[in-house]
């Protein structure tokens, strides 16, 4: 007599529990699916359109960020190295090359939440395409590190993964279709600890 | 048994299209999307502007050297004119939905002398709006907004220190009036 009604809570179980489970594992696992990824570096460059996927639109709004417009900029987001090993403080990185063409650049260290990391107060955190010291090419080369390294230096929190946001101002980077050719710099890790 | 697997796919299917449902409603009723919070930040036609930390309303500049202002607006009632001049290295606007989808956005490399001058209005406003062009907007830039709230994010750069000034007077002397019409 009770098959009928436990068949039917079995129904609905799978389906609230499972369709709630889907969901919040999807907005936490992705930010949508119209990324574009050069090397290490991955950028949504449709995801303040009204075109972004529904995974994208749903991210978005529970994110609550403001983003940056097609005529702004696009955002360069790196969470691992070239080889794809997750960027760690413990862990000497090097940046080299050049950014795409874009008017002004800034890079910062940020934690994985996208928001630019809390140093101390006398650390240099960020860098700009006007501070950053260039080769005679115009090429530069940052070293990323906990300890203080000579040219461009961007220091890291103590210990724990981190990320590195390039930003690109007016640059035609994000309405290209050509983006095979655009090259960003590249991010490779020197060594780990003391080596 | 069968029963069972059945009621077990029936609960899939279900959690599939509940899954759909979720995923495609949640813009409207997260309550902390970026429109929000942008509202939450003060009264309506006025630039406001954002720190390096997180204010009441969860908005913050995201970039150490990067100065954000925001507006929220609405053009039901009048068309809103967004105004900022100053000596910036780069300046940039985006004006949003209030879904949080782009409507428009420039930077100061397409601008009349290095000037931020926007107009955004309904459809009906602009064609009115059109037939007599007021001198003041010859040089406007005209966006069309389908629904009638949104709100603007004004950027500009401080590349260094010595740029906070400039920046800091740029965004605060900004404009985001209604347009008087008539």
């Amino acid at each position: 007599m009770f098959r009928f009604p436990l068949f039917i809570l079995i129904t609905l179980i799978v389906a609230f529990g499972g369709g709630i489970m889907i969901s919040l594992y999807a907005l936490d696992a992705t930010q949508g699916f119209g990324a574009i990824k050069l090397g290490a570096w991955e950028a949504f460059p449709e995801l303040q359109t009204v075109d972004a996927d529904p995974y994208a639109k749903s991210h978005r709004a529970r994110a609550g960020k403001l983003l940056y417009g097609s005529a702004e900029g696009l955002t360069f987001t790196a969470s691992v190295d070239d080889s794809g090993e997750r960027l760690n403080a413990a862990c000497h990185y090097r940046i080299s090359g050049q950014t795409p063409p874009a008017r002004l650049w800034t890079l910062f260290t940020a934690d994985n939440a996208g928001n630019p990391a809390s140093l101390q107060q006398a650390l240099p955190a960020a860098l700009n395409s006007w501070t950053v010291l260039r080769q005679p090419d115009s090429s530069f080369t940052i070293d990323i590190a906990t300890r203080a390294e000579p040219g461009n230096w961007l220091a890291l929190p103590q210990a724990g993964t981190f990320r590195l946001v390039l930003t690109l101002f007016d640059t035609p980077t994000a309405g290209s279709s050509g983006v095979i050719d655009l090259s960003m710099p590249k991010l490779t890790k020197i060594g780990c600890g003391n080596a | 048994m069968l029963r069972v697997f059945f009621a077990l796919l029936a609960g899939l299917f279900g959690a599939a299209l509940l899954h759909l449902v979720i995923i495609l409603a949640l813009p409207h009723f997260t309550g902390r999307d970026a429109a929000t919070r942008v509202e939450a930040e003060g009264d309506p036609n006025n630039f406001y502007l954002l720190t390096g930390r997180y204010d009441e309303a969860g908005l913050a500049n995201g970039d150490p050297f990067v100065r954000t202002a925001v507006c929220s607006f609405d053009v039901g009632e009048d068309p809103v004119h967004f105004t900022a001049k100053g000596n910036v290295p780069f300046w940039s606007i985006a004006i949003y939905d209030s879904a949080s989808n782009e409507i428009f956005s420039m930077n100061d490399r397409t601008s009349v002398g290095g000037a931020l001058d926007v107009l955004a209005a309904g459809p009906i406003q602009l064609t009115d709006l059109r037939k007599n062009l007021p001198q003041e907007l010859e040089q406007t830039i005209m966006v069309e907004m389908a629904h009638a709230e949104g709100y603007a994010v004004l950027r500009t750069l401080a590349p260094q220190a010595s740029f906070d000034e400039a920046a800091r007077a740029f965004l605060t002397e900004a404009g985001c009036e209604e347009l008087d019409a008539r």
